[in-house]
């Protein structure tokens, strides 16, 4: 979060820069398995965020010390392609994706009924392929349509969604420009039909008064995202030819 | 991980060899269906989609300045990689670019290079400062056989959609990249005993060596390259090279279409 307070990131009318208002979302649309080699998957399309993810397993848990006796391990890999970004992006991993994948992972084992499992492994891939702020949320979103595409029984898709703060005022879902020049982003994770969060991360400042606020945003457009995801599903299995 | 091939798999290969057939119906030298998108990744300065069967592959072309090459002054540069990430199949794992990566990038990379199809002098912004380089990045989301002639197609694709992103680096107005020509791969594995055209998942499988051929608009090869253990007699590649020809005539007038609509 830098900041800045010199860029108008509102408009005179009150709208952000691109004519949204300051609960509304960017368009979200989700589709179900479209990835053949790979036992489940989902394409994320939220506002220019392209995230696809891929589901494999559940299958063994190798190397044997990953192993849990209770319950199967979800290994995640968020990665960003070379061309996510407007700078080209070198191949592999880096500090910021594997702390990503950590805490997605572990906002995934929160959902999923791992304890059915016991000593295996689900892998969940999450390749970025356009980059326009918010792709961990977006990533979130694929991997839990992907994780149902897969047959895995969860409590609930988690849903990722995020608020933040620009010239002081709270908005939803934050753009490329509104991330850059913001004072505050919030991406959570969101189980809609239980009402928990199983992935939180902030950075910048926050009132607990904006909190509450972004929290509000947070859950109504987690919601809305969740009516999407489901969506998705009935149409990659209606018509019975799957 | 090392994917067990079972015996099962390779006497049925053997077997439908020598009833002429294919494991999923195609005849010997029939290619899947092929779906191309382009210009479908934002962020991308050039970017293509390409679907064969079960496979399915990105490729995105990124700009960046560089300082030239001592001795080519006036000369940018291209390079083309590959990355087969644990999304495309669970036989994927992380890790360092494996061998088999490495490979496909580079035969990618020396077909388009070596058809000419990028001047490289036009790649020069001020002789012994400042030129592009332009790189393809080409990501397998999905593996289902014949990953070469998806990456081939796609990187193609994306370079000749490519706009040089000139006006956000401050060196002038964003201009339409040049590419004079179309190369295109042909890849072919032997499946019970003999070369088929554009294998699926199952016949890399159960097959043997692989042959990649490259060849440009005036039917002239680019690139070649042999893979996997196995070898093969001078018949059996001048037989699939006349194959090669023909379908890199169809595979050229796709991307031609596409660029024409």
């Amino acid at each position: 979060m830098g900041g800045y307070g010199d860029i108008q990131l509102l408009r005179d009318d009150g709208l952000r820069l691109d004519g949204r208002k300051l609960d509304e979302s960017r368009p979200v649309s989700i589709q179900a398995g479209i990835l053949p080699a790979a036992d489940g998957s989902a394409m994320v399309t939220h506002g220019l965020n392209v995230a696809v993810a891929a589901v494999y397993g559940p299958m063994e848990a190798h190397p044997r010390k990953i192993q849990r006796q209770d319950r199967a391990v979800i290994d995640v890999r968020y990665n960003m392609a070379p061309f996510s970004t407007s700078d080209r992006i070198r191949p592999g991993y880096n500090r910021r994706s594997r702390e990503i994948s950590k805490v997605t992972a572990e906002a995934l084992e929160s959902a999923v009924l791992v304890e059915r499992f016991p000593r295996s492994k689900i892998r969940v891939e999450i390749e970025i392929l356009a980059a326009e702020a918010g792709t961990r949320c977006a990533g979130i979103t694929a991997a839990s349509v992907a994780l149902a595409d897969a047959g895995i029984p969860m409590r609930d898709m988690v849903v990722g969604v995020a608020s933040g703060k620009i010239e002081d005022t709270v908005v939803l879902d934050l753009d490329k420009a509104e991330d850059n020049y913001g004072q505050a982003d919030l991406p959570v994770g969101i189980l809609p039909n239980t009402g928990e969060i199983a992935f939180l991360q902030m950075d910048g400042d926050l009132s607990p008064e904006e909190f509450d606020l972004a929290m509000e945003y947070n859950f109504k457009a987690a919601k809305e995202i969740h009516e999407i995801m489901v969506d998705a599903l009935k149409a990659r299995y209606e018509g019975g030819d799957n | 991980m090392v994917e067990l091939v079972p015996n099962l798999l390779r006497q049925e290969m053997a077997r439908l060899a020598e009833q002429d057939a294919r494991i999923d119906g195609r005849g010997r030298f029939e290619g899947r269906e092929i779906t191309l998108e382009t210009d479908c990744l934002y962020n991308a300065e050039g970017s293509a989609k390409v679907t064969m069967g079960k496979t399915v592959v990105y490729a995105g072309v990124k700009f960046e300045i560089r300082t030239p090459w001592p001795d080519r002054p006036a000369e940018g540069s291209l390079m083309c990689g590959a990355e087969l990430r644990p999304v495309a199949h669970r036989k994927y794992e992380p890790g360092p670019p494996s061998p088999e990566s490495i490979e496909l990038g580079r035969v990618v990379d020396r077909g388009i290079r070596e058809s000419g199809c990028i001047d490289m002098n036009s790649l020069c912004i001020i002789p012994g400062e400042k030129v592009w380089g332009v790189m393809i990045d080409i990501h397998v989301l999905s593996d289902g056989g014949n990953i070469f002639d998806a990456c081939g197609l796609a990187a193609i694709a994306a370079l000749r959609t490519a706009v040089v992103p000139a006006e956000r680096f401050d060196v002038g107005e964003d201009y339409t990249l040049s590419v004079n020509g179309t190369p295109i791969m042909a890849s072919f594995t032997r499946v019970g005993g003999r070369y088929v055209y554009d294998p699926c998942e199952e016949e890399e499988l159960g097959g043997d060596e692989r042959i990649h051929i490259t060849i440009g608009d005036e039917g002239h090869l680019h690139s070649l390259q042999k893979g996997l253990r196995g070898v093969f007699t001078p018949q059996e590649f001048a037989e699939i090279f006349e194959v090669a020809q023909e379908k890199c005539v169809e595979l050229r007038k796709i991307v031609a279409k596409k660029e024409a609509n």
